[in-house]
């Protein structure tokens, strides 16, 4: 009897509710509703509805903030109350089924002392059912990714009472993705089903759909089945997981080679400068990793130029930079001016540093690399001394945060930066090296500087210009750091070992064994990082693997061989 | 000082004034010096200071040996240094006891990471011969597999420079992490005793100084001997011509593996002696930076030299406990410049100073060409 | 006259794609000293380079004596064989006296330990004396070998070379950079090592080539591989000799 009064009430609750009453109609209803059934009854039928009133009411209802005025007919009015208490306690009060302020008989807005009215009640699996409703809401989200986001979270929870929420949503939902999510969200619901062919049909559909957030929920699955015995169910769990696994392979593979081969566009962009004064001209500059800290700082000058100014106080004295105080997209683009400053900074320097000490040892290599040692000293105590020990804030534009996933596999714009980056970079020295007069005689000096010499090439001069070149490269490769990672004086120290390795694997002499050697090594790096899940004994597997290539070509990969002794 | 030289006994000759030079040196150094802080009038801050030094001198010769006497730049002789350091940390750990901050049976840094036994490659580390036996053993282990694959694929000049750059850099990187359960970032420090003898101890410190001088003394005199035999001809021949020693029959990566494994055990051996006489070895002296460090010393005092890497060493670390406290912000400045000056202009260093100063003045007094010079 | 002490067969050498060596096949007996001229680029030092262990050929054999591959050897290895070379640039170690040049050269075992231990014996200085007065540099044993005049280094090089007491010695221009009387010198003393030791000599000077190859044969090669070999006279009327060598003299 009880039963059937219920059934006529749910019955008759459902055809109010259908009759396209608002979802604060509908919980305005239940909270003036007497019995603990038909409240249920009406909370549960906002599943897969509602707007963003609803958890705030419902947020509400929960704290007992919604209280049941009865105005003077003895007819039940949710409210809730806002507004300062005045001297009487009294609030203003809003109605929850409309959102207008309570009124009287003669439409004058009544306020409400709180301790005057009861609270609407609920019990725990009312509250169950309220968190139930707030949870699909966001299924119905307008947003995309929050939409996305909330049927995966309805769909972990394997939840059967949300079910018909989704299937409702999956039948009018266009976008592909919210799709797949809403697909992998009912089969993962009804794995948990009692019924064993909808759990085999759902194994079926997350096989087909292999998504890698299934993973745990096919593990469970498949014990569950062997526990039960059921051969069946647990073969097709066991499949289902395969397909994961092997999608998660794929995955991780072109991941690691999307890793890697950014990774080695670091290692390319850093060590190409030292490719072409190491490489071509045979000098072991160890403050090419101070180059590139020029190229950093000269980045964050011109950041702090575009913004706010700089204050520096190198030796004792102040030094005042006024900033432009750009704004929008002027402030974002002043990395495109950093570039070339960056350049010609790192450049002169690099002038300063051939004219002043390289010069003198062309032909002592071993000892190039002491007195070049000694300028990597003396640099990296002026960075500290003019713009502190610490790091110092370059901040990278909006643009390079976020990423595109596409198959489940994450690509960084920061990383796309690099790579785009790197192929530019690679590009331009390409270009001045074959291009250019002066790329001309830079590879004619390297191949014999007495032969260039007598055929009238002023050799001191293309040295120059060569080292300046591979310095401002440096400097580029600083601009570039600055953007991904933190700038300090000891910046180039960071990088120097991988530069050095970089052109000593890819064979020295050779810009093309430097492009081959960075993205080797970068893939190598990442991969073992992939196997090992630690970078610092990847970085020494790294290392080691290095020094045995080098067992098996000592002269790199790009050997440039020649007939002329010594 | 030739091969041939008949009055050389030993490789040493006695008529010369560096024997005299040595001899005098070593009597300073072995017996007046600690004699002088026994009585009182050198303070126990400058006898610990200059056994430091003296470490970093016996640090310097092994560089010196490859560098200056085989033309091989090693940029991993810090690592060696270190190793030996950590060898004798080991040991030195084993000896605080139960005397540490957590009262434990074992060293506080593994009780720190949760261990509460002893791993088993610290166990042997009780023994001080086990000690010893280790700090000749691992660096030089080190060295021979190294020095093998690189001296086997003829990586010769700056490429060697640099691979031993990237074996420094790589060691570095595995002793700063936990769990090769070496202590890490803070490595070895807080030792207590040595032999049992209390490690602050003014008598202890001397007694440390005291062998470090002897070491030093004795590496110099197997040195100058290996200078006067046909070993050290050869090792010069590789310096000035490796293609021709190879084709006059010598196996010169042989000879180089033998001067790299020894120059490694040289190295360890004044880590050793360090480490007690610092109280602390961490990963941070291991760097490549720090072996480029001991290049300058070396390159100042005077390349290919006996005595100039030892008067380097010192005259470079005297300043630079003087700088750092005087002008801390300018003494990289400083040692920047001055290695740039010394490469530039003063190739043979402090000890070609007084040769550059007598030639100057014979060349004053009467033009004389070399030739004539030579003969006469 | 027995059994070649070095037999090339079929060696072929490239480097980058320029063919050094081309198929080339060369004999040389016991005591021979043999003449090899050739126009510049013919592969002559690449030949001895070959011999000597610092080049390995592509494909081919080099035997040394009766069955030693001397493709499976390195330089050093080669040399305490008994294969000694002088470079055609003066080759000496700058930084040591005269003296000392020679003792590193002595045929005595050359290892690590051997090394830290050796002394020398009577025998041994008096073979050095006599190796001092036969490149006549006595006067000059404790100068250092770089302060030497350029012929004085070519003499040092080929005592040196005699120190190692070879049974083949590869010689690359001698002569050059000597007067005619100490050219001559060269040449007497090349012919009175012939018999006891085997030699190879590379030279360009016809003089000196007419002057050693009196009594041996003469090889000429030519891009690579042998054009011809003879008698001197035999090859210097050689029209194919005359076309690629001397008709290259003529012209200039």
């Amino acid at each position: 009897m009880k039963l059937f009064h219920a059934l006529i009430l749910f019955l008759a609750v459902c055809g109010l509710a259908r009759a396209e009453s608002t979802p604060r109609e509908v919980i305005a209803k239940a909270a003036a509703a007497e019995d603990a059934s038909e409240r249920m009854t009406l909370i549960q039928s906002l599943l897969g509805r509602g707007d963003a009133d609803v958890p705030v009411l419902m947020d509400a209802w929960r704290r007992d903030q919604i209280f049941l005025y009865a105005d003077a007919a003895g007819t039940v009015v949710p409210v809730t109350l806002t507004g300062e208490a005045d001297e009487n306690d009294a609030q203003s009060a809003v109605r929850v089924d409309n959102a207008q302020p309570l009124t009287g008989a003669d439409g004058k807005p009544v306020r409400v002392v709180a301790d005057d009215w009861d609270t609407a009640e609920h019990d725990a699996r009312l509250r169950r059912a309220m968190k139930a409703v707030v949870d699909l809401i966001d299924v119905g989200s307008p947003d995309l990714a929050t939409r996305i986001k909330a049927i995966n979270t309805v769909g972990y929870s394997q939840d059967a009472e949300k079910l018909p929420a989704l299937i409702a949503r999956a039948e009018i939902e266009t976008d592909p993705k919210a799709q797949v999510a809403l697909r992998e969200g009912i089969a993962l619901t009804r794995l948990k089903s009692s019924d064993r062919a909808e759990r085999l049909a759902a194994l079926g559909e997350l096989r087909e759909l292999h998504t890698l957030s299934s993973t745990d929920f096919l593990r469970n699955a498949l014990r569950d089945a062997e526990q039960a015995g059921d051969k069946e169910v647990a073969a097709a769990a066991a499949k289902a997981m395969s397909a994961v696994e092997s999608h998660r392979k794929t995955v991780n593979f072109f991941g690691t080679i999307f890793r890697g081969v950014s990774l080695g566009s670091i290692l390319l962009v850093v060590a190409l400068g030292l490719a072409i004064t190491f490489g071509l001209m045979g000098v072991i500059n160890m403050a090419h990793g101070e180059m590139i800290a020029v190229g950093a700082y000269a980045t964050y000058i011109v950041q702090n130029l575009f913004t706010t100014g700089l204050a520096i106080s190198p030796f004792g004295m102040s030094i005042k930079l006024p900033g432009m105080g750009a704004e929008g997209w002027l402030r974002e683009s002043y990395f495109l001016f950093a570039l070339p400053i960056s350049f010609l900074a790192a450049a002169f320097v690099g002038i300063l540093l051939e004219r002043g000490i390289v010069r003198f040892l062309y032909r002592r290599p071993l000892e190039s690399l002491l007195a070049t040692w000694g300028v990597s000293l003396i640099l990296q105590q002026l960075f500290r001394l003019i713009f502190g020990a610490n790091n110092v804030q370059v901040g990278s534009p909006s643009y390079l945060s976020g990423n595109w996933t596409i198959n489940d596999i994450i690509f960084g714009w920061n990383r796309v930066f690099v790579i785009g980056f790197a192929g530019l970079i690679v590009f331009g020295t390409w270009l001045v090296l074959t291009r250019t007069p002066l790329g001309l005689l830079m590879r004619a000096v390297m191949q014999n500087r007495q032969m260039a010499a007598c055929m009238g090439v002023r050799t001191q001069r293309v040295n120059m210009m060569t080292f300046a070149f591979g310095s401002g490269l440096a400097g580029l490769a600083g601009a570039f750091l600055s953007q991904i990672g933190n700038v300090g004086p000891s910046l180039g120290q960071n990088y120097i070992v991988d530069c050095f390795m970089t052109v000593v694997v890819g064979g020295v002499g050779n810009i093309a064994g430097t492009v081959f050697s960075a993205l080797g090594i970068g893939l190598v790096d990442q991969s073992i990082q992939q196997i090992l899940l630690n970078p610092v004994i990847g970085k020494i597997l790294v290392l080691l693997a290095i020094i045995l290539f080098l067992q098996w070509r000592p002269a790199g990969l790009f050997a440039t061989r020649s007939r002329s002794l010594d | 000082m030739t091969f041939s030289d008949s009055a050389v006994i030993a490789g040493i000759d006695f008529r010369s004034r560096h024997t005299w030079g040595f001899i005098a040196g070593a009597f300073f150094l072995i017996i007046l010096f600690p004699a002088l802080n026994a009585a009182g009038m050198v303070s126990n801050f400058t006898i610990n200071l200059w056994g430091k030094y003296l470490c970093y001198a016996l640090l310097a010769l092994a560089v010196d040996i490859l560098w200056g006497r085989t033309g091989l730049l090693s940029l991993g002789q810090a690592l060696f240094f270190t190793l030996g350091g950590y060898m004798m940390g080991m040991y030195l750990m084993r000896m605080i006891g139960d005397l540490g901050q957590y009262k434990q049976p074992i060293p506080d840094f593994l009780v720190f990471l949760g261990w509460s036994k002893l791993p088993w490659f610290w166990e042997p580390f009780d023994s001080f011969q086990f000690a010893f036996f280790m700090i000749l053993l691992v660096p030089g282990i080190v060295a021979f597999v190294f020095g093998y694959l690189a001296f086997r694929s003829r990586i010769k000049g700056v490429y060697f420079s640099i691979l031993t750059q990237a074996l420094t850099y790589g060691a570095a990187l595995l002793f700063f992490r936990n769990d090769l359960l070496m202590g890490g970032n803070n490595g070895f420090t807080d030792f207590k005793f040595v032999l049992g003898h209390d490690v602050r101890d003014a008598a202890t410190m001397r007694g440390l100084f005291v062998v470090t001088a002897i070491t030093l003394a004795a590496v110099y005199l197997l040195f100058a001997w290996l200078k006067g035999t046909k070993f050290g001809l050869v090792q010069q021949a590789i310096r000035d011509g490796e293609n021709r020693a190879l084709f006059s029959g010598y196996a010169t990566a042989h000879y180089k593996l033998f001067i790299f494994v020894l120059s490694a055990i040289v190295a360890s051996i004044g880590g050793a002696l360090y480490t007690p006489q610092v109280g602390i070895i961490n990963p941070s002296e291991m760097t490549p930076e720090k072996s480029l460090e001991a290049v300058v010393w070396v390159a100042v005092g005077g390349r290919g030299t006996l005595l100039g890497p030892i008067i380097g060493a010192i005259a470079v670390n005297a300043l630079k406990s003087w700088a750092t406290r005087a002008a801390p912000d300018l003494w990289l400045i400083m040692m920047g410049g001055m290695f740039i000056l010394v490469v530039l202009f003063l190739p043979g260093g402090i000890v070609s100073i007084p040769g550059k100063i007598r030639d100057g003045v014979a060349i004053l007094r009467r033009p004389k060409t070399p030739a004539e010079a030579v003969v006469a | 006259m027995s059994h070649p002490i070095l037999s090339v067969e079929g060696v072929n050498k490239t480097y980058d794609g320029f063919k050094a060596i081309t198929e080339l096949n060369f004999y040389l007996f016991e005591g021979e000293l043999r003449t090899v001229i050739g126009p510049n680029g013919a592969g002559k030092s690449t030949f001895f380079d070959l011999i000597s262990g610092r080049a390995k050929p592509d494909t081919g054999k080099l035997e040394f004596g009766q069955n030693t591959d001397l493709t499976k050897l390195n330089e050093y290895q080669i040399n305490r064989l008994g294969v000694g070379r002088k470079f055609q640039a003066p080759s000496v170690y700058a930084e040591h006296t005269v003296y000392d040049n020679l003792v590193l050269s002595l045929n005595r075992p050359r290892g690590v330990f051997a090394s830290l231990f050796q002394k020398l014996d009577s025998y041994h200085r008096d073979k050095l004396d006599e190796f001092l007065k036969l490149i006549r540099l006595d006067a000059k044993r404790h100068w250092k070998a770089g302060l030497l005049a350029h012929g004085e280094k070519q003499w040092l090089e080929i005592g040196m070379l005699l120190a190692q007491e070879p049974r083949l010695l590869l010689v690359d221009e001698p002569a050059a950079g000597m007067t005619d009387e100490e050219t001559h010198r060269t040449g007497e003393l090349l012919l009175s090592l012939a018999g006891k030791h085997s030699l190879i000599v590379i030279e360009h000077d016809m003089t000196f080539v007419k002057q050693i190859a009196q009594n041996g044969k003469v090889t000429v090669l030519h891009q690579g591989s042998v054009l011809c070999e003879g008698k001197f006279d035999d090859i210097q009327a050689n029209p194919k000799v005359r076309e690629v060598y001397l008709g290259r003299g003529k012209a200039n």
